[in-house]
Formats: structure tokens, C-alpha cells, sequence
């Protein structure tokens, strides 16, 4: 058996972390969610000689006086978990603001190693840290890394197995001893409970209570020692409040901490500052106060440019390679269902999706571009004046924006809103930004209606207007449901920074398995089940009628045309065509037919599957031969004002079946769940038949 | 005196107070927004509703509200 190591990797935020774990090698990565919630959790499983090396990477947190949800998932697991080791992860550009959270994490006087990341940017201002003399102070192992240049990574793992084998070393950090005394004659007290026996455990109670920390509170509330701790609490509060004249002990430790990290930022960076960095030049005009909103506007319009216009020439290709696969197996196999369910059935459709993955790839590149560099938090920055006026903030920004790629991780992005109205209403509007997976179905009806319009013109007015409409419901929901202030708006904008090739591919290459995955398995399901709803039942009367008629005609058009006639009877006829009909008088208004219908509603489990379905019902139907591409059949079958309408109906009905279970996870209110099911679909109807009205008195 | 929602931009100044209310005093303190701070305004919006303030290698995004609860003094003082 050998012997096991559990690792805490904690730290702020932008401080390189991930890079870390990206970079260390032989690990073996597993992603999964924190009990309970649906935070991020990333592990990572090291062997090296005798150890299993078990690191956990907790969620970014600024300080243990946690602020929002993620936050408080990392406080609880440095509170509650059972770990050997903390690894530390600091920015060297920014180590004294950094260090202010090490105080608090060596209040816990648990075995810690320091990683200071991204030296190289220090020395290539011409700096130098002093290694020994940050360990020397701080009493714990250093370690100086650069994840970009792949420096000291392989050192933490070799760290940790020898802090590991030593003692744990005499705590070096002690505060003013006004303060001093309080903890102590505290922590006497604490140590009266069986719960804090340890002089370490009942120190860091004793500076967490100080601290002003409620879930430390808490834990002693029901403890027979609350009275005594309780009462000494409030006096020492009152104590030294008066003699620090300060507001509350919480600004007192919060000083305290801030001049040691100064002091030793002071004592063990040398570096001249500071000219210009390439960070603030570059800010100089993208957050510019009057060019900086054009130049994001701009960045967002070339985004969905590209998707267009790079994502067709692969697009062509893919749909080329389909087409022929699916005509070639046709001739090749055994007539029969097997034949039929592949070649109509499976293979369309699979195609009608994988077709779409370069546009939904470029997109995703563009969106993990924007974040790596840090241009994310200017944007939020530029946009939160104007989404202030809606009753959102500029945090609300990028899950906002990660709304253009997956609704899913766009709810989860909203963790990052404290107030629980600003992120109710964020997420409430969040499916009026047009997922990645809507992408094709716009691309083909574009196509399909607005063939002499630039086509990324239009994406781009769609995505767009979907938004602009989202910000308008976040204003009336803000004005009807939730009046009061938003959350205050304070948010740190990280340097620039050069993305980094490897995560963008590995990120790129997760999505294309994850899609793939999707297309193979569960949209093929689908497909499967709407060919042979839509296949059966046969009526072999009509069959043999037809048939008959065609065996009398010699006229081959007129043969072609009986034919089709004859697959539209028994599409119509079928299952699929019997639900169509069915649930079609609710979309009548719309001007859609029972194909139409049928797909809007299948595009409640997902998304794709709309066009998958299209791509299915419209093969089989009755569209002359010399017109292969669904392009063209849906211009043939689908009028104008009833695309519109449909591409309406995408733009806001109820996402898939996956976003919707992750909202539910979030809220655990039913009235909002309730409220969130049904509120969009009958926005998107009513809208989608107004302007199919003002259409049709246009005279489309 | 002065607050951050008076400065201009490039100016700098020292944090003497900050008047914020938990949680987001908390914040500001753990973003390196402590009392005898140095800061500088990088930019703000053309409305002046949101600022950006450097404080020790840091950019902070603040609202008008939040700027103007942080009282500072002249580095000259």
C-alpha cells in the first residue's frame, strides 16, 4: 500500500493555477463537481516513488471572509476537509496583495508551501525575489515557477514529499501583540471544548472570530463554551476597536496583514518600477473612455464574421462527405430497414450536425480567447455603465457572453454575482443569448431566407437582437419582481497575457469530443426514433395504388412527381406526422407546418436536434431530385414569414433539456423554476406572431 | 475631503478611509484596498460610472458608488 498525500491547491484568482496542473506531467486529471453544488472540481493524481499524490484545486478565492458561492466552496473545504499539505499559488507581480490571503492561510498552521508563479515576468523587468528571505520570514518552503516556461513545476512535487516526511514546523506570523493577547486568552477558552483541544485549531478559531468570520460563529454557537467565548468576544471587539480606532476588528486584521505583506513584498522584491508595461499601453486604448465600447462592438461583429465565413469551406466539406457516404452505403447494402434507418435516417442527421462543429469551434476559440488574455474584464468593465441601466452589472457580462457558446456553463458562470437577484435575473435572461448550438440552425435558415444579405450580417443582427431583448426582459424583471439595488460592482482586471496554445487546444479538442460524443450517440437516438416514427405505419393500400399508377405512366417527371406524392401521403400518415398534427394547431398562427412544429418541439431535448430533424423529415419528403441540400428544401417547403417566425421561436423559447436541468440545480425555488419554464415560450409566440403579422401586412 | 470619485485621471493618492459596508469593504481590503494604500486612476468611463484604479500592481474595477466610498489624500500630505 502506499502511502497517500492529499493536497490542497488553493489561491486568489489570475494567479496561474491551472497552468500549474497543466503543466506538471505524468498526472492523470479527473474533473467532477464539489459535492452538492455544481462548482468546478478538478483533481489530479500523482505517483512518485512510494506516494499517491491526491492535489485537489480549489476554486479561486480572494480571502477567507468569503464572497461568493465558489468562494465559500474553497473556505469550506479548508475549514472542513481532511488534507496533509496546502499549496499556495501566489502571482509574483502582485505578491503583496497575494500574501494578505497567505496571513490568513498560515493563521491555520497547517503544513504550507508557497508557489510564487510567473517570475519570469518579474525578471524580465529586469527583478529578482528573494527566495530564502521570503522563506526565512514566513517560515515555510518557497518555490519560484514560471508555468509558461515550464520552470520549478516538478520542484512543488518533490516539495511536497519532503514536507511531507518533516515536522511541521513553529508558526512565524504573529500580529500586533495587542492582538496577540486577545487570541490567546481566546483561544484558553475555546480550548475549554473537546472541539479545539489543539493550541493550533484553537488559535486560528480564536483570529477567525476576530475576524468577525459567521461560519466560525456558527460552529461555536452550540457549544457549552458559547456563552463565555461570546462574551469575551464582544468586549475584545469593543477593546480594540477603541484602541486601534478602527470600525471593526475585521479592518484591524485586514491592516495588520496588509502592512506585513508590504513590508515583506518591500524587504524581498527588488524591482524598479515602473515604466509603462505593455498592459497599461494597451489599455491606453481598449478601455479608452470614447473608443473603447467601438473597439469591443468591433471585436464581437469580426467573432461572428469568422464563424460565418471560415466556418463554410469546412462546412461544405463535411456535408460533401455525408452526402456521398450515405449514397454510397444506399447502393452498397441489402436493401431493407437497416439500409433505410442508416442512410435516411442515422446518417443525415448525424450529418446535419457535425457539419456545424468548425463554426461552433471557431466560437468557442474566439470566447476562451477573450477570457485568456483578460480582455473579458475590460469588456465587463466598458459594458457595466450600459448594464447597469437594465439592472444587471458588468460581472453579469461573461456569463452573458458564455451564453453565445453553452447556456450550461453560462448558468454556472452566474456564481460569480453574489446578490441572489442579480444572479436570478442574469440567469432568468441568460437563454435569450443564442447558444452555440442554435448556430446551425440559424446558419441554415440564413442560408436558406437571406441568401442575397451578407449572411454573418445577419448572424450577427440575430445574436445581437436576441441579446438587446434579454437586457429589455432583465429591465422589466428588475422594475416588476426585483426592486432594490444591485450588487456593487468591484472586480479585478488581470495584466494582459499571451494565451496560452496548449490550454486553448486542449480545451478545443474536450469540446470536439464532447460534441462528437453528442452527435454519435444521443442525436443519432433521436434521429433513429424520428425515422421510425416518422417511417411507420405503412399503409400498404396507398403503397399498392401508387405503385400501381406508377407502373401505368411512362412519363419519368410524372413518375418522380407520383412518387414523391406518395412519400408525403405516408409521412403525413405516419406517427411523427400524426404528433405534427397534433400539437400544430399551437403553431398554425406561425405559419408552420407539422414538420416545423415537430422540430421546434424535439428541440427541447437539444438544440441540434432541430435541424437533425429537418434534415430527416425534409429527405424523406417530396422535393424534387435535382435539389439534394436541405438548404434548398426548406426554401422550397417554408415560407418566408414562417422562418422568421421560427428563427423568433429559437431565439427565446425554452433552452435544452441539459441548460434547464442545470437551472433547476442552481435555483432550488420552485416558483422561479416554474416561473423560468414557462415564461419564455410564451414570449417567444407572442413575438414570434406579432412579427409574422406585421409580415404578412407587409406583404411577404 | 477627497474621494476616488474625485480624482482625475493619472492622478494618485493614499487611501485614508474607506467607507464601504461589508461585503464589499471586505473585497476592496482583500484586492490590496487597505488604509495608506497608494492608488492611481488608470481610466474611467465617459460618464464617469466606472473607474479603474491601480493599487499596488493591481487594476481594480470599481462603480461610481464604490469609488466614491473610499476617502483619499494627497500624496503630497
Amino acid at each position: 500500500m502506499n502511502d497517500e498525500i492529499k493536497v490542497a491547491i488553493v489561491g486568489q484568482p489570475n494567479v496561474g493555477k491551472s497552468s500549474i496542473i497543466n503543466a506538471l506531467s505524468n498526472a492523470k486529471l479527473h474533473v467532477g463537481n464539489f459535492s452538492g453544488v455544481t462548482v468546478e472540481k478538478k483533481e489530479v493524481f500523482l505517483k512518485r516513488d512510494i506516494f499517491d499524490i491526491k492535489m485537489t484545486d480549489l476554486p479561486g478565492i480572494y480571502a477567507l471572509n468569503a464572497y461568493t458561492p465558489e468562494e465559500q466552496v474553497a473556505k469550506d473545504f479548508l475549514l472542513n476537509e481532511d488534507y496533509d499539505i496546502v499549496v499556495n499559488v501566489v502571482d509574483a507581480n502582485t505578491l503583496s496583495r497575494n500574501l494578505i490571503f497567505t496571513m490568513q492561510l498560515l493563521d491555520m498552521h497547517k503544513k504550507t508551501i508557497l508557489v510564487i508563479n510567473m517570475v519570469d515576468e518579474i525578471e524580465k523587468k529586469g527583478g529578482s525575489i528573494d527566495k530564502s528571505k521570503i522563506e526565512e520570514l514566513l517560515g515555510i518552503p518557497v518555490i519560484l515557477t514560471s508555468a509558461k516556461e515550464n520552470r520549478g513545476v516538478e520542484e512543488i512535487i518533490s516539495q511536497i514529499i519532503k514536507l511531507h516526511k518533516t515536522p511541521l514546523a513553529k508558526n512565524k506570523i504573529f500580529y500586533n501583540e495587542k492582538i496577540e493577547e486577545r487570541i490567546e486568552r481566546l483561544a484558553k477558552i475555546l480550548r475549554k471544548s473537546p472541539h479545539f483541544k489543539s493550541n493550533d485549531v484553537s488559535r486560528f478559531m480564536a483570529i477567525r472570530l476576530l475576524d468577525r468570520d459567521e461560519d466560525v460563529y456558527k460552529m461555536i454557537h452550540d457549544l457549552p463554551i458559547f456563552i463565555e467565548a461570546h462574551n469575551a468576544l464582544e468586549k475584545m471587539y469593543k477593546d480594540l476597536e477603541l484602541e486601534f480606532d478602527e470600525e471593526s476588528t475585521t479592518d484591524i486584521l485586514a491592516n495588520e496583514r496588509a502592512a506585513i505583506s508590504y513590508n515583506l513584498q518591500m524587504e524581498t522584491i527588488d524591482l524598479d518600477e515602473e515604466e509603462e508595461s505593455l498592459s497599461e499601453k494597451l489599455d491606453n486604448f481598449l478601455i479608452h473612455p470614447v473608443f473603447g465600447l467601438p473597439i469591443f462592438l468591433f471585436f464581437m461583429w469580426t467573432l461572428f464574421q469568422l464563424t460565418f465565413v471560415l466556418g463554410n469551406y469546412p462546412m461544405n466539406v463535411i456535408d460533401a462527405i455525408f452526402s456521398e457516404t450515405s449514397s454510397f452505403l444506399a447502393d452498397f447494402l441489402p436493401k431493407g430497414i437497416f439500409n433505410s434507418v442508416l442512410t435516411e435516417g442515422v446518417l443525415p442527421a448525424v450529418g446535419a450536425i457535425v457539419m456545424f462543429l468548425p463554426n461552433i469551434l471557431i466560437l468557442f476559440l474566439g470566447l476562451n480567447l477573450l477570457e485568456q488574455t483578460g480582455y473579458m474584464s475590460r469588456a465587463s468593465y466598458l459594458m457595466d455603465g450600459f448594464l447597469k441601466r437594465f439592472g444587471l452589472q458588468g460581472k453579469a457580462f461573461v456569463p452573458l457572453v458564455s451564453g453565445f457558446g453553452c447556456t450550461v456553463p453560462a448558468y454556472m458562470a452566474a456564481r460569480t454575482l453574489k446578490n441572489p437577484k442579480d444572479r436570478i435575473i442574469t440567469m432568468l435572461v441568460l437563454g435569450f443569448m443564442s447558444c452555440g448550438a442554435r448556430l446551425p440552425i440559424y446558419v441554415l435558415l440564413v442560408s436558406a431566407f437571406f441568401a442575397n444579405h451578407n449572411p454573418g450580417n445577419m448572424l450577427f443582427f440575430i445574436y445581437i437582437g436576441g441579446a438587446f431583448l434579454g437586457l429589455i426582459v432583465a429591465k422589466i424583471l428588475r422594475t416588476v419582481l426585483f426592486r432594490g439595488e444591485p450588487e456593487p460592482f468591484v472586480m479585478e482586471m488581470p495584466p494582459y497575457r499571451f494565451p496560452s496554445f496548449k490550454a486553448l487546444a486542449m480545451d478545443l479538442w474536450i469540446k470536439t469530443k464532447m460534441f462528437l460524443k453528442k452527435a454519435g450517440t444521443f442525436i443519432a437516438i433521436a434521429a433513429m426514433a424520428i425515422w421510425f416514427l416518422s417511417s411507420y405505419p405503412v399503409d400498404n393500400k396507398l403503397v399498392q395504388n401508387y405503385h400501381a399508377k406508377i407502373e401505368q405512366t411512362t412519363n419519368i417527371s410524372k413518375k418522380q412527381n407520383l412518387e414523391n406524392e406518395l412519400k408525403a401521403k405516408l409521412l403525413e400518415d405516419s406517427y411523427l406526422g400524426s404528433v405534427g398534427k397534433f400539437i400544430q394547431p399551437v403553431f398554425a398562427p406561425l405559419g408552420f407546418d407539422w414538420r416545423l412544429s415537430i422540430a421546434v418541439v424535439t428541440g427541447l431535448s437539444a438544440k441540434e436536434v432541430v435541424v437533425s430533424t429537418l434534415g430527416t423529415l425534409y429527405a424523406m419528403s417530396g422535393a424534387d431530385e435535382t435539389s439534394k441540400g436541405l438548404v434548398s428544401k426548406m426554401r422550397q417547403n417554408v415560407d418566408f414569414k414562417a422562418a422568421v417566425a421560427l428563427i423568433i421561436i429559437i431565439m427565446i423559447y425554452s433552452p435544452c433539456l441539459a441548460a434547464m436541468g442545470t437551472f433547476y440545480a442552481e435555483v432550488p425555488q420552485w416558483a422561479w423554476r416554474t416561473f423560468y419554464t414557462i415564461y419564455p415560450n410564451v414570449v417567444a409566440w407572442l413575438l414570434a406572431f406579432g412579427v409574422y403579422k406585421v409580415l404578412a401586412l407587409m406583404g411577404y | 475631503m477627497k474621494r476616488i470619485s474625485d480624482l482625475e485621471i493619472d492622478e494618485e493618492a493614499i487611501v485614508t478611509k474607506i467607507f464601504a459596508k461589508e461585503p464589499v469593504k471586505g473585497r476592496l481590503l482583500s484586492m490590496g484596498i487597505v488604509k495608506g494604500a497608494k492608488v492611481k486612476v488608470i481610466a474611467h468611463t465617459l460618464a464617469r460610472q466606472t473607474w479603474d484604479i491601480l493599487s499596488n500592481n493591481t487594476k481594480v474595477a470599481l462603480r461610481d458608488e464604490e469609488a466614491s466610498s473610499i476617502e483619499v489624500k494627497s500624496i503630497y500630505e
